[in-house]
């Protein structure tokens, strides 16, 4: 079975979730003995999909608007970013359209976004409401799910729905080999060009 | 910081996805691919019948086999198999083929073509008494050498000893294990088992005798191939050198030194003579963690001492005669290849989660591991019952794979040693060539940057890499098969070049970024930042409350592993030891919270720079930059990578970071303290009151800018903001915000603040910061994405 290696860039405003939803999302698998990351900044994940194992290493970022420029250094080469908001801040939903603005500007070409709107469980401190949030994700063609990492509620739909929209690996041959081959074409012209 | 993600790019054929490498010219066939290959050797032509299989099979070991053609059709008429070297006999199987499909008589699964059928035969018996055995050097051919194959014969075909077919598993549900599984290479397998099994029927069935399954032997079996491997008494000299005559005839003096070599040490371990040879048969059984947990008590001994008996008892073929007939236990349901990882052993039960989980065990993070553990177990894991088994369990498989690793580290490392210094040889050219080319370079202000030098090194690293790599000595060096991945391989092939390679000129390439660093100014802006910065607390720097940094030991051991970073050469190791200081940092960050706190990024980054702040900022921004361009691109997705990236971000914010900015972080902490909030007030009172009213009026209510208004961050913006036309770009960007921000318009009405030339003081300082602040990101990021635009160019 082929094991492919997808890097997930977790964005969003400080305090809406972000390290939660990835500590849910690895913790039934989390065993000190087998995954001893160092913290919960960077973990790491196997799933089956399909035929394929993807293993998601998710990229924590630091949601302060004064680290915001630093950003660029953590998305860059990610196959997936989630863009996650608190729908009881409706300011961090907007930050969450201008990270996405910021996404499709410099991101990585055909990068997947996905959108989770976290603190679902909160609903009576709702601001930012459900259909605008779906609305919104629907036209930029994200991924949308409300998530509850409190209580568990779709984190692991976020990275199915993730698994499902990453290309696929190499249509015709589907061997590793080969795109490991495409990968040394690059390296090689790049040599040539230093 | 664009040119190591620029490598990681080029790594990746679909952004952010790495297909595990595979190196194209000494990639390994697929196990079909190589049967395919040498079709004639076990499928021979006309002169072969069946008398003539059946007297070169028998006494061959169990599984041994070859297919016998139809003499009038010349179709695969017959499968003839060795039931065992001790019974002489010879089983023999019907093919029937129709068409363009192969099948036994006896059962109903059919294939495409016969290199499939053996294959599958090889995995499972389904109808036949055992499985197939296929010789274990056909792992070992490469595309490099597979024209060979096709001259192999039945008898090279026989000869070899076939007891090893590794990964060999009966299995209770054939036409699954095709699709779960994949034989491409010996390197390691991961066993799955089901736990409701485990649950359902405890797990006695592996300490009975009487429930010996095939694949359990086949395991230990592989794992004292690995053992073996893994020290002098390496099993297959015979083999090798055999292989190295038979497949590698054109590889003239190198290959024959080689097996020479090998020979040399199996003369001097005789232990490991025959490859038949199997630790005392039955306590094999236990699948792995009796023989792991042997093994691992055995590792450490072994990589010391040279030869090590190894424990034989019966032989192979009499363990296959009583193992291989036995129906396959139902609790395997899947073997799926995977890297030198398998799952710590338990000695209890197998009862582990069956995940997949062989992440971060790189052996830095193994390393880590094992010493985090020995030296501060307390603090490792609350419960100290729990505690006592894991670090058993923990260190037994940390044992066992640096071990492992170790002694396979060393014995690359003192070839490549060896090769880098012999004269003539085309390996030590190159390393010469590299050394003298390095120490030549310079920078030059204005034309050559520390980067670019660094970037040639790797490039350089890169190449010598893989010369090693296709080099036959190595090749057959790193073949001991089923001994580990190719990205292990490939980080101890990187490693041992950094010793031959890098060594010899880190210190001038620390220089080269001394002087790149010194001239763009980054050292200055590093110093004058750090006087600005120092003083602030974990909280001011952007960490949330409650959240600890580390305490005057801890800081003091930062410190000595910050040197110790410095000392290094090998970029490898001092990822390593990055590791180990974030994660201390990390332990510092959670001692004193409520164990139900999660401290991600938005914690860790200010702690980071806590620490940063309070260590040697130039030597570190120097060891930063040298990890950064000199780490092996695919190592840059992986948990090194993502603190290399936060430290070289930290790195980044402490010296993008501008004096007058902190006007804006003191009015973030004013809030929450007036007496803090008057003291910095009064630092830095006159700066940048410039475009105060203007903003005042706007947004004096604002605690904090609006997303909206956050868009002059936006590195669209950057072009425009230049530090130097400070003024122009403020108005700019006040007029640019007013015209897109239709956010800012509601703030202004909402406001409602008398236009006054002296609105109060607090308001005007705290929304000027943020101004600021917001421009020393564009600036931030207009740098970045110069960096990227000039990737894009390349």
């Amino acid at each position: 079975m082929a094991l492919r290696e997808l890097k997930v860039c977790l964005l969003g405003d400080t305090g809406v979730g972000k390290s939660s939803i990835v500590w849910r999302f690895v913790e039934d698998s989390f065993d000190p003995n087998i995954n001893p990351t160092i913290g919960a900044s960077f973990m790491t994940k196997t799933v089956q999909y399909q035929n394929e194992l993807h293993k998601f290493l998710i990229w924590d970022t630091a949601g302060q608007e004064r680290f915001r420029a630093l950003a660029p250094m953590y998305y860059r080469g990610s196959a997936a970013a989630i863009i996650v908001y608190d729908i009881t801040k409706e300011e961090s939903f907007q930050t969450l359209k201008n990270w996405v603005k910021e996404l499709r500007q410099h991101g990585p070409p055909n990068i997947v976004v996905a959108i989770a709107g976290n603190k679902c469980d909160l609903s009576d401190a709702r601001e930012v409401p459900e259909k605008d949030a779906k609305d919104y994700a629907d036209s930029i063609h994200a991924i949308f799910v409300e998530t509850s990492a409190k209580n568990a509620i779709n984190i692991n739909e976020v990275f199915i729905e993730i698994s499902k929209r990453i290309p696929v690996a190499d249509a015709a041959g589907g061997t590793t080999g080969k795109s490991f081959k495409l990968g040394r074409q690059a390296s090689e012209s790049r040599r040539t060009c230093c | 910081m664009s040119e190591p993600l620029q490598h990681m790019a080029v790594h990746s054929p679909l952004n952010g996805t790495t297909a595990i490498p595979w190196r194209s010219s000494r990639k390994r066939l697929s196990l079909l691919e190589q049967l395919k290959g040498c079709q004639e050797a076990w499928c021979p032509g006309a002169p072969w019948d069946r008398e003539g299989a059946h007297a070169a099979i028998t006494g061959t070991p169990a599984g041994s086999f070859l297919v016998v053609r139809d003499a009038v059709t010349s179709q695969p008429s017959l499968l003839c198999v060795s039931a065992g070297a001790n019974n002489e006999e010879v089983l023999d199987y019907n093919i029937k083929c129709t068409g363009t499909v192969f099948q036994l008589s006896e059962s109903h699964l059919s294939f495409s073509n016969l290199a499939q059928l053996v294959f599958f035969y090889s995995l499972t018996r389904d109808v036949l008494t055992v499985c197939l055995s296929i010789p274990r050097w056909i792992y070992s051919v490469t595309e490099a050498n597979k024209d060979r194959l096709s001259q192999l014969e039945p008898k090279t075909w026989l000869l070899t000893p076939a007891e090893q077919q590794t990964d060999q598993m009966t299995h209770s549900e054939p036409s699954n294990m095709m699709c779960s599984i994949q034989l491409t290479s010996t390197s390691g397998a991961l066993c799955i088992i089901n736990p409701l099994y485990l649950h359902e029927h405890g797990d006695d069935w592996l300490t009975h005798k009487v429930t010996t399954s095939q694949g359990a032997t086949q395991l230990s079996n592989y794992r004292r191939e690995r053992r073996l491997s893994t020290t002098r008494s390496w099993a297959g000299a015979g083999l090798q050198s055999k292989r190295a005559i038979s497949l590698d005839q054109e590889a003239s003096a190198a290959s024959t030194e080689n097996s020479g070599l090998i020979r040399a040490r199996s003369a001097d371990s005789p232990d490991c003579a025959a490859t038949s040879q199997t630790p005392a048969g039955v306590i094999l059984r236990r699948p792995s963690q009796d023989a792991v947990a042997a093994l691992t008590n055995r590792v450490s001994t072994d990589s010391l001492s040279t030869s090590t008996p190894s424990t034989s008892g019966s032989t192979t073929p009499e363990l296959q005669r009583h193992s291989s007939p036995v129906p396959q236990s139902p609790h395997r349901v899947s073997w799926i290849e995977d890297g030198v990882w398998l799952p710590p052993p338990r000695p209890s039960s197998w009862l582990q989660p069956p995940s997949l989980e062989l992440d971060s065990l790189s052996i830095s993070s193994v390393e880590e591991e094992q010493e985090s553990i020995m030296s501060s177990p307390a603090q490792h894991h609350p419960s100290a019952h729990r505690l006592a088994d894991k670090v058993i369990h923990r260190l037994s498989a940390v044992g066992q794979a640096l071990g492992g690793l170790v002694s396979h580290r060393k014995r690359l490392t003192n070839r490549v040693q060896e090769l880098s210094e012999r004269k003539g040889g085309a390996f030590a050219e190159a390393v010469k060539g590299f050394v003298e080319i390095a120490l030549k370079k310079g920078v030059d202000p204005g034309r050559v940057t520390g980067s670019e030098i660094l970037q040639e090194v790797r490039s350089s690293l890169t190449s010598l890499r893989e010369m090693l790599l296709d080099s036959l000595e190595i090749q057959t060096l790193l073949d001991s098969p089923g001994d580990i991945s190719d990205s292990d391989i490939d980080s101890l092939v990187e490693l041992s070049i950094h010793k031959v390679a890098l060594k010899p000129v880190s210190a001038h390439l620390y220089s080269c970024i001394n002087t790149s660093l010194t001239n763009d100014g980054t050292f200055e802006r590093l110093q004058n930042n750090l006087y600005v910065l120092e003083k602030n607390g974990v909280e001011e720097l952007g960490g949330s409350a409650g959240v600890g940094v580390p305490d005057s030991v801890t800081l003091e051991r930062i410190q000595q592993r910050w040197a110790s970073i410095h000392k290094a050469y090998s970029p490898n190791k001092k990822v390593q030891i990055l590791l180990k200081v974030c994660k201390s940092i990390y332990h510092s960050m959670t001692a004193n919270s409520n164990s139900g706190t999660v401290f991600g990024a938005d914690d860790f980054l200010p702690c980071l720079t806590w620490v940063l702040l309070r260590s040697n900022l130039v030597t570190l921004q120097v060891d930063t930059d040298y990890m950064m361009e000199l780490l092996d691109p695919t190592q840059l997705q992986g948990e090194g990578g993502y603190y290399l990236t936060t430290l070289y971000a930290s790195l980044y914010y402490i010296s993008s970071f501008r004096p007058r900015l902190a006007a804006r972080q003191l009015s973030v902490e004013a809030q929450q303290s007036l007496n803090q909030w008057h003291r910095r007030r009064t630092l830095h009172c006159n700066q940048s009151r410039r475009s105060k009213h203007r903003r005042t009026i706007r947004r004096q209510t604002c605690q904090e800018p609006k997303p909206e208004q956050k868009e002059g961050n936006n590195p669209g913006n950057a072009d425009e903001s230049q530090q130097q036309t400070e003024n122009g770009t403020e108005a700019l960007q006040t007029l640019k915000e007013e015209k897109e921000n239709d956010q800012g318009a509601k703030d202004q009405s909402q406001s409602g603040t008398p236009t006054s030339d002296c609105p109060p003081m607090t308001e005007g300082e705290v929304v000027t910061g943020k101004q600021e602040d917001r421009q020393g990101s564009c600036v931030a990021g207009e740098v970045d994405y110069r960096g990227e635009e000039r990737k894009d160019v390349r």
